[in-house]
């Protein structure tokens, strides 16, 4: 007999069973959207930023100033470099030298950076910028590390007290321990009057 | 040869289902028979692994083309020795790469342990065990190196031109064997957690591996640094890249478990929190290997998307939930009655260490994450880029560079304000006297002064160690200068050991800090003949003559090279040859995007690095040319530190150790409390 052209291998099926199951029962959908949204290294990012240039442009950034708003900006490939280090140094990417030449465009059409860096959000969204924004959804991917360390530094902080507390209940038992071997007399008061002076002296 | 290799695979697959299986059946029933078969089983298991791995070793290097591994990796034309690293360059038998040296560390670890740790070692056995099985189980099921094609090429694809490079066949390597390592740490938590056995013996075991680990990840990341300096032309070593960041993780938890350790040897205390750094650094490895082959998350140095990254969230998600859960039924197990008597002594200063190391790793993971997030969360792909990154960990790395200074000038339990003086007088001088030195010699970055600033400071505190201890050596053996120093470190080595690592860290940043006065060199365009003259950051003019271009064959190859003649303010200077490469298979049709190789000229306090952009016409050669400040002293720190770990690691004979301490006890507490 022979198996339906459709039919799912014994392999296949352990192999989906063992791996995708428990992921998608644990993870419901997390990632899914990111997996279908990965293109692979050698995919074509590139999407055309043309508007019209403006009436008797001037052009307002020179060489450097273009670098610099280059700088900011993500190549959409998966380099994890800036539009100018990748134009300049990644002979495989399309993509960079295509916007770089969007880029040069609209300076020569006579829009100013931030003029430039509107018209590239517009087509390619937030992803574009190299840095995230300082607001909005954005301003958590800022807040978070700081409001992290500081509250690792607050459990610090309480824990250190707690500790510091021990510390002090330890010496005064030890202090305890040594009055009652060498057979002092004293009366309770007397006892936390002096206990209390080693917490002040210990402190 | 490969036919019992792939038949090696399946076998190792049942004798690490009946490693798991008999060990913790022994373990639990207490059967010395079951653990003894328990430990047997692995060692086959690493054996059927190691004959598995020469299969395909042997695959690669008869040219079996039926392998779709064989066909997608090398050619008949590629030199051997990339053949060889063929092996771990795409993701089934990197798999199984993986798979060898997890096996052989379950192996080393059952071997080491045979006599030790009883009563732990069934868990410590089944739990390698497991995790071996499911790489196996990965392996076998999601990528298969011994997969077949339903025909037989003629001659394979070839190795990526990236690739062929000796960095990259000894980077992932040594990136592997670190992150692999962390298993075993992991598998001694569990172990302990189950038996209730958490001070002792365990701890020595968990360091002496994590140590392993650390090492090895140290020089993994280091060598993956050099790789993408003269390999990817875009003259930066560090692009917080996703799968950088994921080898920097483990590392960063597990440096700091590595100092939080010395709290629980020398004071009983943090118990729960080093187990959770143990856990939580082979959980990030793990992480890091799903980012990097699920393909969830786009980087240059991933494997393509691969189904095998939902094997590893899958392990990933069950082994938190288990471990949380063991964890939380044996919170009452690692209380502690702990004590602090004062938040300025050394246990303090290595509670602020791990709270900067594990906030610098939170940082990271959650930049490297949140593009998912912001994908699932607003339904767009925000990208996290070296900005946000070098903002971020910039200023809690400074911190943690002045935390390696201060730390060791800390005594134990508390210090006094008239040892603090006198031990933090001297560094505090000298940081100060190299700002001042750098400030007059012109410099007026506000980073770099800070930068060099530590530096000078944490070098001063290490310095002032090593003098201390060879003064006292000195007055009290009456050993010369050579002899007093050598004794020093061989009998304290994870102390000095460990001030070494922290000199090279030292020597890093400052290297780091080099980058701040790095700049923007425009493209130059180069006929034969023609001179490009540019000016470095240190004021130097260098002449760039072009000797025109050259074309020829060789390997597996066609080389196109530009020639440069060079000299600085007239003095002549090596010749460069920055080279485009276009590969070709042995019927010599081109394989590959076009690739380059740049010319660096290393020195001291730059590099000078050219990189061969395009061709603008057949006889004008475009080129990037860059000046890296200070460049060559990240390789060296890495090495510096990497001979530090080796000397932390050496085993050090236990009864010189204890006569040591006895004799060096005086001396010790001296400097520690400053009497």
């Amino acid at each position: 007999m022979f198996p339906s052209p459709n039919a799912v291998s014994r392999r296949s099926f352990l192999r989906r069973g063992a791996a995708i199951v428990p992921a998608l029962v644990m993870a419901p959908g997390v990632l899914q959207g990111q997996v279908s949204s990965t293109v692979n290294m050698e995919g074509n990012y590139y999407l055309p930023v043309r508007p019209p240039a403006k009436p008797n442009p001037v052009v307002q950034l020179d060489e450097e100033a273009v670098i610099a708003l280059e700088r900011t900006l993500a190549c959409p490939c998966p380099c994890t470099l800036d539009i100018y280090t990748c134009r300049t140094t990644d002979v495989t990417c399309s993509n960079s030298p295509a916007i770089h030449g969007d880029v040069i465009r609209m300076v020569n059409g006579g829009y100013n950076a931030d003029e430039i860096l509107l018209e590239l959000d517009k087509v390619y969204g937030q992803r574009i910028m190299a840095s995230p924004a300082k607001s909005g959804f954005s301003l958590m991917v800022w807040f978070m590390p700081f409001a992290a360390l500081a509250t690792g530094a607050l459990a610090i902080a309480l824990l250190v007290r707690t500790w510091r507390q021990n510390a002090v209940n330890a010496t005064a038992a030890r202090v305890d321990g040594g009055v009652g071997r060498i057979g002092v007399q004293a009366t309770d008061d007397e006892m936390a009057r002096l206990q209390a002076a080693l917490r002040d002296d210990t402190r | 040869m490969t036919l019992v290799g792939e038949l090696s695979l399946w076998v190792a697959i049942l004798m690490a289902a009946w490693t798991t299986t008999v060990s913790w059946a022994g373990g639990y029933q207490r059967r010395s028979d079951l653990v003894f078969s328990g430990e047997r089983a692995m060692y086959a298991t690493f054996a059927f692994t190691m004959v598995a791995s020469i299969g395909l070793w042997y695959a690669l290097f008869t040219h079996d083309f039926s392998l779709r591994f064989v066909s997608s990796y090398t050619s008949r034309n590629l030199p051997s020795v990339y053949t060889f690293s063929a092996f771990w360059a795409g993701q089934a038998g990197s798999m199984l790469f993986w798979t060898l040296i997890l096996s052989g560390y379950g192996a080393l670890a059952v071997l080491f342990n045979r006599k030790r740790l009883r009563e732990m070692m069934p868990w410590v056995t089944g739990t390698m065990g497991l995790i071996t099985l499911f790489f196996l189980l990965a392996t076998a099921f999601a990528a298969n190196p011994f997969e077949r094609l339903d025909w037989v090429p003629a001659d394979g694809r070839g190795l990526n031109p990236q690739l062929q490079n000796p960095g990259m066949a000894i980077h992932p390597p040594m990136l592997y064997f670190g992150y692999v390592a962390t298993a075993v740490p992991f598998a001694f938590a569990i172990g302990a957690l189950i038996t209730r056995q958490l001070d002792g013996e365990w701890l020595a075991a968990v360091r002496r591996w994590s140590l392993l680990s650390w090492f090895f990840l140290t020089i993994g990341i280091v060598l993956g640094m050099w790789w993408a300096y003269v390999e990817l032309g875009w003259s930066g070593y560090w692009a917080w890249d996703p799968v950088e960041n994921s080898s920097l993780l483990p590392w960063l938890t597990g440096t700091a478990f590595l100092h939080s350790i010395m709290i629980q040897e020398k004071r009983g205390m943090l118990r729960k929190w080093n187990v959770t750094l143990v856990v939580l650094t082979f959980l990030l490895s793990i992480l890091g290997t799903f980012i990097t082959r699920s393909g969830v998350i786009e980087s240059v140095h991933a494997f393509a998307q691969s189904e095998v990254g939902w094997w590893f969230l899958g392990f990933l998600i069950a082994a938190t939930i288990l471990t949380a859960m063991l964890v939380s039924t044996r919170l009452k197990d690692m209380e502690a009655k702990a004590e602090l008597e004062s938040m300025v002594s050394r246990e303090a200063a290595f509670l602020y260490n791990n709270l900067v190391l594990v906030g610098i790793a939170f940082a990271t993971l959650w930049g490297t994450l949140f593009p998912i997030l912001s994908e699932w969360v607003q339904d767009e792909k925000i990208t996290v880029g070296m900005p946000f990154f070098n903002s971020v960990n910039t200023p809690l790395g400074l911190l943690l560079l002045a935390l390696t200074g201060i730390g060791p000038l800390i005594a134990w339990r508390r210090a006094s304000t008239a040892n603090l003086k006198r031990q933090f007088l001297m560094p505090v001088v000298m940081g100060f006297v190299a700002v001042a030195v750098l400030m007059a010699l012109g410099m007026r970055h506000f980073y770099a002064l800070v930068f060099y600033g530590i530096s000078g400071f944490v070098a001063t505190t290490i310095t002032q160690e090593f003098v201390k201890g060879i003064g006292a050596r000195r007055r009290m053996y009456q050993e010369g200068l050579a002899m007093a120093s050598v004794r020093l470190v061989a009998r304290n080595r994870r102390r000095y050991g460990g001030y070494v690592v922290h000199f090279g860290v030292v020597v890093m940043f400052a290297a780091f800090a080099g980058q701040f006065f790095k700049k923007d060199y425009a493209q130059v365009e180069l006929k034969e003949g023609d001179t490009y003259a540019a000016v470095d950051p240190w004021g130097h003019t260098w002449n760039f003559r072009s000797e025109g271009l050259s074309r020829y064959n060789t390997v597996n190859r066609n080389v196109t090279a530009i020639s440069l003649v060079v000299d600085r303010d007239g003095e002549p200077m090596p010749p460069m040859v920055a080279e485009r490469r276009q590969h070709f298979d042995a019927s010599q049709n081109a394989t590959f995007e076009p690739s380059t190789e740049v010319a660096i000229l290393e020195m001291a306090g730059q590099d000078v690095y050219v990189f061969f952009s395009g061709m603008l016409d057949a006889d004008t050669a475009i080129l990037t040319i860059n000046f890296n400040p200070l460049v060559i002293w990240v390789w060296i720190g890495g090495i510096i530190m990497a001979f530090g770990g080796v000397i932390v690691m050496w085993p050090q004979a236990e009864r010189r150790e204890r006569g040591y301490a006895a004799e060096m006890a005086p001396q010790h507490e001296e400097v520690l409390v400053g009497a």
